[in-house]
This record gives structure tokens, C-alpha cells and sequence, in this order.
């Protein structure tokens, strides 16, 4: 990390030769990445990543730069070249004073992941393994990946921001391969937290296994669904996905303040149904999308959204703060140094409403029962969702009948969280990483069992 | 420590225990310009260097990856931990540098020579082209984006080969509106500056958003399809995954044991080409050192090659393709060979039914290894060889295999993407989900 002079040497020049706010970014990640494919560790990769991000302000412009040269004749010249593209204003008398307070960690660590044998980290791998694989006859093909990282940030800026945060982070990912009959099928699960190792005697191993054989084997002889529009229960967890996608991304400065969202403009409006509520919290202790302080350095919160229907909030970071005249919700984010921060979602979730998910299924006639979903991607600008479903069953009369597969759920964001009917009281979060112009960023996404009473199911026509 | 006392320390240590070492030097830098709401949205003037380093003994291979030039014992240590747990069967290898490469040159410069002024005058003139109507009611993006890159791979066995390479890239979106709103995007590659026209950009993409307007669904059923180039590129990632020979061997494809099948209609040639003229993606070798070829992977139907790094080849007692990018197996320039026909033909061959000219979630919708798909797209209904209005909200879905089978026609309009080269397909029948 650098030391506090040369911080203040580079923001210096920074307004030296241009802006009105500077800030540093200086990361050392340490990341392991093991693969088991077949039973058989085929590759372990530790990566050592380290750089400084410099950014500018002028007004609404936003000039970045990084570099992975740490020597102080570098720095200096990437920060004068950053000045000198915002170049208008100069601010001569700069007098830094650092709030140096300590944070609060809130995510505490007990085994730190580089302090583990890599051997330990196999021989979870290999449970996952052996659990999946003995699963069912019909898994012909299972992969483990052990992912973890350490990364220690410094963020400083002119307004005296100075914060110093380590993320660590665990997760294991499995995919289960079934065979049958000439048809090939996957089921996936990877469960994630801000811990170190300790998260496997959070986890058992084997059941979370166990789940990624189930999905593909059920999901292996399985029908196509059927195609066009119905009801839709999705189930808890990572079914959060749909709000995540849906509404989550649509509510981030990035596009609010471009006026390019469609729920722009809208706070204290009725956006969703009234039994929708939904927060993005990154404070929560140990989840996989939380930090003490966001990637410009401001503290983070649990910040509400929707509120029974109506819109309370957006997820604002600074430069977006700038663009609408409203502060930061502590919502920044980056993948890492190569990534100017933006507005991004952490652990987002719909909040639990009144019905136990038996309840919602035995109240639908025909439709389509979500159990694990896929991933998903919007279009913030006309709200356009798309999201895969990766386990899927009909509901016929109130009940659960069979499994259907290749289902993808399409919509506009701003419309389907008005079809939002029934909310469950169930609620759980799920891990995945969320790609967006700030680069991929671990989130959680969540709910309880939701039905949406109408949706495009793309599916295959009879 | 300079570069080379650092390679010189790890080969040295490396000898000393009894291993083969090679190390991977990657220098880049990029320069892009984002343009919204009539100013400057983002701007990023950046460069890093990092050093893939890989150490070899007993058919293992032990991996390290790093930022800064220092502590080559640490870092041999954390490879040889990484070493260690790898128990793959699967035999590994260096290259030793004694093949022929294909000369070819890179690196125009056209990009570092151009003024940021000129390059903010560029992104002023795409933002303002894609804002070419009244209907047009935002402009998210215009996007510009040059970049250099230098690589350098050596290795204990001889293998010391280095290229540079340098490429520029530009996209719009437009938004245009009626009940709802609906988006239209753009991109274009290009070698040198001049390649990239922000006007012809910004047009493109306001055009394609205008084009939606009205869009509504359609009634879900099978129909005749034309898939566009900018629906069919994005649709051919599923096949980057299929042919990768380490998804064939870990009986992770649909396509394994179908070498010397027909797998597609007898119209489909596709193949792997290492340079391919105004493409960016062009690479005299791979991140193994081996020299990259042109390999025939589809051949009027038939499955000719899948693709392969050092590791697959040998076990399946082939030559290796040069394709190792990236940590795993991909094309450089997937090529899909141009048919006769012009989009005005294609479309009156498609007669009734549905061009396709963008889908949503490959990544989520689509399953390399049953090859099915189902994805969010949108495009136009063409009714007696004529575009009749636009689609929106709707799904197709299928298996990629079976599509590929489907193909009735090849068009001649073929688009350079990144890494990937194709023209429109038309499909004889897909199922379209909507109303």
C-alpha cells in the first residue's frame, strides 16, 4: 500500500492540473482458483493482483486512469494526466486533513483462507465430488471450483476520505452433469459468504452437491416446458434473481442518472404491487456481497428501495450523486483497479410477505413453478429482463406434476413487479457474480417464494 | 527488478529443483471514451503489465499469476503448492518454439497517433449521429475504444516468441420510444482509426432503434427464421464450447464421437481461421507459444476438427491447433463461410415468417452441453418476402445442433465481430414463444 504523502502528492496533482475532487484506489488481492474436473484436480491458479486507480471530477466529467507501476514518478505522471484532461478549474491551496478513523469491521474472519493448506481445500473439493457423483447412475460428469480471495483496498480522496477495508471472500461452485438417453443436462449450485474457511463447517458439503446432481437429473428426461404466457411461482433464494435483474439494475445511478431508467424520476411513486418491499443491505455480517465501506470509501448501509410498492430509493455512488444532487447511498463498486467504481447492487432481496409457499402453489390452477433459476441480464434503458430457469416444474390444480426444462422468462422489469400477486414468508438469499461495466462483482440476490401472474415463458409450442 | 533479471531468476530456480518453467509477459493499455447526455461520461487512459508464470514436471503443471516484478522464489513456491495438488491424469507440456509461425503484422499505430481532441470530436459525432430523430429520446452510450497489447511467452525448452498488436472498437445504443421504449445497437471493429466511422455508427444504431417502433409480440409457434449476423454471432459462443476438444474429452459436449458425422446441413462450412484481414483478434501463436492455422472444423455438414491446445492434442494423438487463449480452448477468428445471398434474397426465400436481429441472454439461456437454448429476442415479421413490422418480447428456442441442421440458406452479408465472422442464416423452422 502507499504511504500517506505520496496519497496526498497524487490527489495534489490531480487538482494541480485540473478537477475539483480526486481520489486514489491502491488493491492487493491475493486469489486462489482450484479446479476439479473427473475427480482429478486439473488446475490451481493463485493470482496476485495489484494496481492504483486515480480519478478526477470535474463537475459531472469523471476522467479514470490505473496503472500497476507503483514507482512515485509514475503515479505522479498518470495523476497530471488525469488533471490534465478535466483541465478547467485548478485549485492551488490544497490542504488535506485524512479522516483517519477506524471502521468497525463487521465481517469478521476467522480462518483466514491463505493461512489454509491448499490440501484442505482439495479435500472439501473432493466431498463435493464424490457426493454429486453418487448422486444418481444418470451423473456421468461432475466439476468443483474452490474459489477464494483476500483483497486489501486504500481509499483516499481530496474531501479527506481515507479508508482501509479487506474483503475476503469463499466460495464453492458445483456443476453436475446427467446423462440419458442421449440427453445431456447440467444443475449448478455455488454457495458463497464473506468468510474464510470456516464456511465449510457453516455448509455441508454434501447436500450442496447433492443439489447441483439433483437439478440436472431431474431436469435430464425432463419435457420441454411449454411456451407463451402464464402464471409463474418463483421459488426463494436465488430466484431473487428476477428483482435483481428486473428492477435491481434498473435502480442504480449509472443509468437513473443518465435519465436512462425507466423508474427515473419516480421516487414516492407506485412502482411495484403493495406487497412488494425490497432492500439492497451490504452490511449484512459475512454475506457474499457485503464490505464496511464501498469502493469510493463511504460506509455502506442497508438502504430500502421499495417500500409496499412505492419507490424510496436508488443505489447512488458519487459521480451518480454529482449527475442527480442527491449524496451517496454507499453503493459503489468495482471489480477491481482496471474498473472506475459505479453504482452497483450488493445483497438485494425482496422482504417476506404473508403466505407459506404451499399456499401460493396450491392457489394456482395452471402455470409454471420456478425452483432454482439461471442467470439473467437487462436492459436498464427499456426495462427488458431475460432470465433462464434451470429447474422447472408444471403446476396443474394446485399441485406440483412434472419436471419441465429449457424454460427463460422474458418481460419488462417495470412491469412485471406489478404482477407480483403473492409473496411468501420464506425468505433466503442465493450467491452469484454480477457483470456490469464496473467488471463482475460478487452479489447476493434474493426473496422469499414470490408469484408473478403473468409472464412470457419461452419455452417449445406443442 | 527488470524483466529479464526476473526470468532469468525463475528459470534459474526452476532448473535448480528439477523443473521446466515458462513465463508469459502480457503488456496492454487501453484508451476509451463513453459519451452521454452531451458530455463526456467516462473516461479511462490506463496500462498494466502481469506475468502468467507455469512450471512443468512429471506431465504437471504448476501456475502463478502476478502484477509486480519481484520475489521470484515466493512466486516459484506458490507455483510448486499449485503443482503439488494438481493429480490430473492428463499429461502436460511445454512447446519448444520450433514451428512456423505465420508472419503477420499486428500493430498499425494509427490509434496512438490520433489526438484525444480527435478521439473526443469521434465520440461527439457518434453520440450525435445516434441521435439521428425526434423519436430517438436518449442516447445511453457512444462508446470508443482503442487498446495495445504485447505479449512475450519463453520458456527453459527455447520457445521465446513476442508479437504486438493494437485494435480499436466503437458501439452507440439509441433508445427510441413509443408506448414503450425499445433500443437499437450498433458496433463496428477496426484496425486503424479510419476504419471507424461514427457516423455510419450512430446511424446505424438509430436506425435499428427506429426500425423497432410498434413492435409487439407474436403468437407463439414454429416459424421460418432468418437469424441475422448480429443474432447469429452472439448464438455462436455455444458452439465455441462444443468444439473445444477438452469439453469433447471430459465428456462435456454434444458433440463428442460425431467427428466425420454430417452435424449440419450440407450448406454449413465453418472453420478457425489465425488472420482474417481487418479483424482484431488475429494471433500469430497462442498463450502455449504454438504457432495458430487455419483448421476446418465444419465442412459442407460434416464435422471435420475440434480444437486443440497441447494437453487434448496429445491425447488424442493429433497435432495441437493453437488455440490455447485465455486459460482454455477457443477459436481466434471463428469463421462461418458466406453463402450467395444477398439479405434482399435471403428474405424472399424466407417468404412468411421471422428475421431475428437480436437475442438476449446467451449467457444464461443457453446450455453448451445439451445445446439447447431458449432466449429473449427481437427482430421483424416478413410476410411475402417483405419486412411487414417489428417483434418484440418474444423467445426462439431449440437445440443449436438441430438449427444447425435446419439451415436452408447462407447470406453474404458477413460482419467481422470480436473473434468471430459471419454472415445470416436462414432456418427452415424454430419455436418462437410470445403472445
Amino acid at each position: 500500500m502507499l504511504n500517506q504523502s505520496l496519497i496526498k502528492d497524487i490527489i495534489g496533482t490531480v487538482l494541480k492540473y485540473g478537477g475539483d475532487f480526486a481520489e486514489v484506489f491502491v488493491e492487493n488481492k491475493y486469489e486462489n482458483r482450484i479446479e476439479l474436473t473427473d475427480g482429478k484436480i486439473q488446475k490451481a491458479n493463485t493470482n496476485n493482483i495489484s494496481g492504483v486507480g486515480i480519478r478526477g471530477f470535474l463537475g459531472k466529467k469523471a476522467i479514470y486512469a490505473y496503472t500497476n507501476v507503483f514507482e512515485k514518478e509514475n503515479l505522479l505522471s498518470v495523476a497530471k494526466r488525469v488533471g490534465e484532461a478535466l483541465s478547467e478549474v485548478k485549485i492551488n491551496d490544497l490542504t488535506l486533513d485524512f479522516d483517519n478513523k477506524k471502521l468497525k469491521n463487521r465481517h469478521v474472519i476467522y480462518l483466514y483462507p491463505r493461512d489454509v493448506e491448499k490440501t484442505e481445500k482439495v479435500k472439501v473439493m473432493k466431498k463435493a465430488y464424490e457426493s454429486a457423483k453418487n448422486y444418481s447412475q444418470l451423473i456421468k460428469q461432475v466439476q468443483v471450483w474452490f474459489w477464494e480471495y483476500d483483497q486489501e483496498v486504500l481509499i483516499a480522496n481530496s474531501e479527506g476520505v481515507w479508508a482501509e477495508d479487506r474483503r475476503v471472500k469463499a466460495r464453492l461452485m458445483i456443476n453436475a452433469i446427467a446423462e440419458h438417453n442421449g440427453n445431456m443436462e447440467r444443475g449448478f449450485y455455488g454457495p458463497g459468504t464473506s468468510m474464510g474457511f470456516e464456511l465449510f463447517d457453516r455448509i455441508d458439503v454434501e447436500e450442496a452437491a447433492k443439489r447441483a446432481a439433483r437439478i440436472a437429473a431431474r431436469m435430464v428426461d425432463a419435457e420441454p416446458a411449454p411456451a407463451g404466457k402464464m402464471p409463474v411461482i418463483i421459488s426463494n433464494e436465488f430466484g431473487g434473481v428476477i428483482f435483481h435483474e428486473a428492477v435491481g439494475h434498473a435502480l442504480e445511478a449509472t443509468s437513473v442518472a443518465k435519465g436512462a431508467s425507466v423508474f427515473a424520476g419516480k421516487l414516492g411513486q407506485k412502482v411495484a404491487a403493495e406487497c412488494v418491499s425490497a432492500v439492497d443491505d451490504a452490511t449484512i455480517p459475512n454475506a457474499w456481497g457485503s464490505a464496511n465501506v464501498d469502493d469510493e470509501g463511504t460506509p455502506t448501509r442497508r438502504n430500502l428501495l421499495i417500500d409496499k410498492g412505492v419507490l424510496v430509493g436508488y443505489l447512488i455512488d458519487k459521480l451518480g450523486g454529482r449527475r442527480m444532487g442527491m449524496e451517496s447511498t454507499g453503493s459503489a463498486r468495482r471489480q477491481d483497479y482496471t474498473f472506475a467504481p459505479t453504482s452497483r447492487m450488493s445483497n438485494t432481496f425482496i422482504l417476506p410477505g404473508d403466505y407459506h409457499p404451499e399456499e401460493i402453489i396450491a392457489a394456482t390452477e395452471y402455470g409454471l413453478y420456478a425452483k432454482e433459476m439461471g442467470g439473467g441480464s437487462v436492459n436498464p434503458s427499456t426495462g427488458e429482463f431475460n432470465f433462464a430457469v434451470n429447474e422447472a416444474y408444471l403446476i396443474e390444480k394446485g399441485k406440483i406434476t412434472k419436471p419441465v426444462k429449457g424454460a427463460t422468462l422474458i418481460g419488462k422489469g417495470y412491469e412485471i413487479i406489478q404482477k407480483i400477486d403473492m409473496v411468501g414468508n420464506d425468505v433466503g438469499r442465493g450467491q452469484g457474480v454480477c457483470g456490469s461495466i464496473s467488471g463482475a462483482v460478487p452479489a447476493d440476490v434474493g426473496q422469499p417464494t414470490i408469484r408473478v401472474s403473468e409472464i412470457i415463458v419461452g419455452g417449445r409450442n406443442k | 527488478m527488470t524483466y529479464n533479471e526476473f526470468k532469468e531468476k525463475l528459470f534459474s530456480i526452476a532448473k535448480e529443483k528439477g523443473f521446466e518453467a515458462q513465463i508469459d509477459l502480457s503488456e496492454s493499455s487501453e484508451f476509451s471514451l463513453r459519451y452521454a447526455n452531451d458530455d463526456i461520461d467516462q473516461y479511462t487512459d490506463a496500462s498494466k503489465f502481469s506475468v502468467s508464470i507455469k512450471i512443468l514436471k512429471d506431465g504437471k503443471i504448476g501456475r502463478v499469476y502476478t502484477e509486480q516484478l519481484e520475489n521470484p522464489e515466493k512466486l516459484f513456491e506458490e507455483a510448486l503448492k499449485n503443482w503439488e495438488l494438481t493429480d490430473s491424469e492428463d499429461e502436460e507440456f511445454f512447446y519448444d518454439g520450433t514451428g512456423k509461425y505465420i508472419e503477420m503484422d499486428l500493430y498499425n499505430g494509427s490509434f496512438e497517433k490520433t489526438s484525444v481532441s480527435e478521439k473526443i470530436e469521434f465520440v461527439k459525432k457518434l453520440y450525435n449521429s445516434a441521435k439521428c430523430d425526434d423519436r430517438i429520446v436518449m442516447v445511453p452510450y457512444a462508446m470508443y475504444n482503442n487498446f495495445k497489447v504485447s505479449k512475450k511467452i519463453s520458456n527453459t525448452l527455447g520457445l521465446d516468441v513476442s508479437t504486438t498488436a493494437d485494435g480499436g472498437y466503437s458501439y452507440a445504443m439509441a433508445v427510441s420510444k413509443d408506448e414503450s421504449t425499445h433500443s437499437g445497437l450498433w458496433m463496428e471493429v477496426g484496425t486503424k482509426f479510419s476504419d471507424l466511422d461514427p457516423e455510419k455508427i450512430g446511424k446505424t444504431a438509430c436506425q435499428n432503434a427506429l426500425s423497432l417502433l410498434g413492435a409487439k409480440s407474436v403468437k407463439s409457434g414454429k416459424y421460418r427464421v432468418i437469424i441475422k449476423n448480429t443474432a447469429f454471432e452472439d448464438m455462436l459462443s455455444l458452439l465455441i464450447s462444443m468444439i473445444s476438444a477438452e469439453n469433447v474429452q471430459k465428456n462435456m459436449s454434444p458433440l463428442k464421437g460425431k467427428q466425420n458425422q454430417k452435424i449440419a446441413s450440407t450448406i454449413l462450412n465453418i472453420k478457425d481461421v489465425p488472420y482474417y484481414k481487418n479483424s482484431i483478434s488475429n494471433r500469430p501463436f497462442d498463450d502455449e507459444g504454438v504457432p495458430t492455422k487455419e483448421t476446418p472444423i465444419i465442412e459442407n455438414g460434416i464435422l471435420k476438427s475440434f480444437l486443440y491446445d497441447l494437453k487434448t492434442a496429445k491425447k488424442d494423438n493429433t497435432e495441437p491447433t493453437g488455440n490455447s487463449l485465455g486459460g482454455s480452448i477457443r477459436p481466434i477468428n471463428l469463421l462461418v463461410e458466406s453463402g450467395e445471398y444477398d439479405f434482399e434474397n435471403l428474405l424472399k426465400k424466407l417468404d412468411d415468417g421471422i428475421v431475428i436481429i437480436g437475442v438476449d441472454g446467451m449467457h444464461s439461456g443457453a446450455n453448451p452441453i445439451s445445446g439447447n437454448f431458449s432466449l429473449g429476442a427481437r427482430g421483424f415479421r416478413v410476410i411475402n418476402g417483405e419486412i411487414s413490422h417489428p417483434i418484440e418480447q418474444i423467445t426462439i428456442s431449440g437445440n443449436f445442433l438441430q438449427l444447425f441442421e435446419k439451415v436452408e440458406a447462407v447470406g453474404n452479408d458477413s460482419k467481422i465481430f470480436y473473434g468471430i465472422i459471419t454472415p445470416s442464416i436462414l432456418i427452415s423452422e424454430l419455436d418462437i414463444a410470445g403472445e
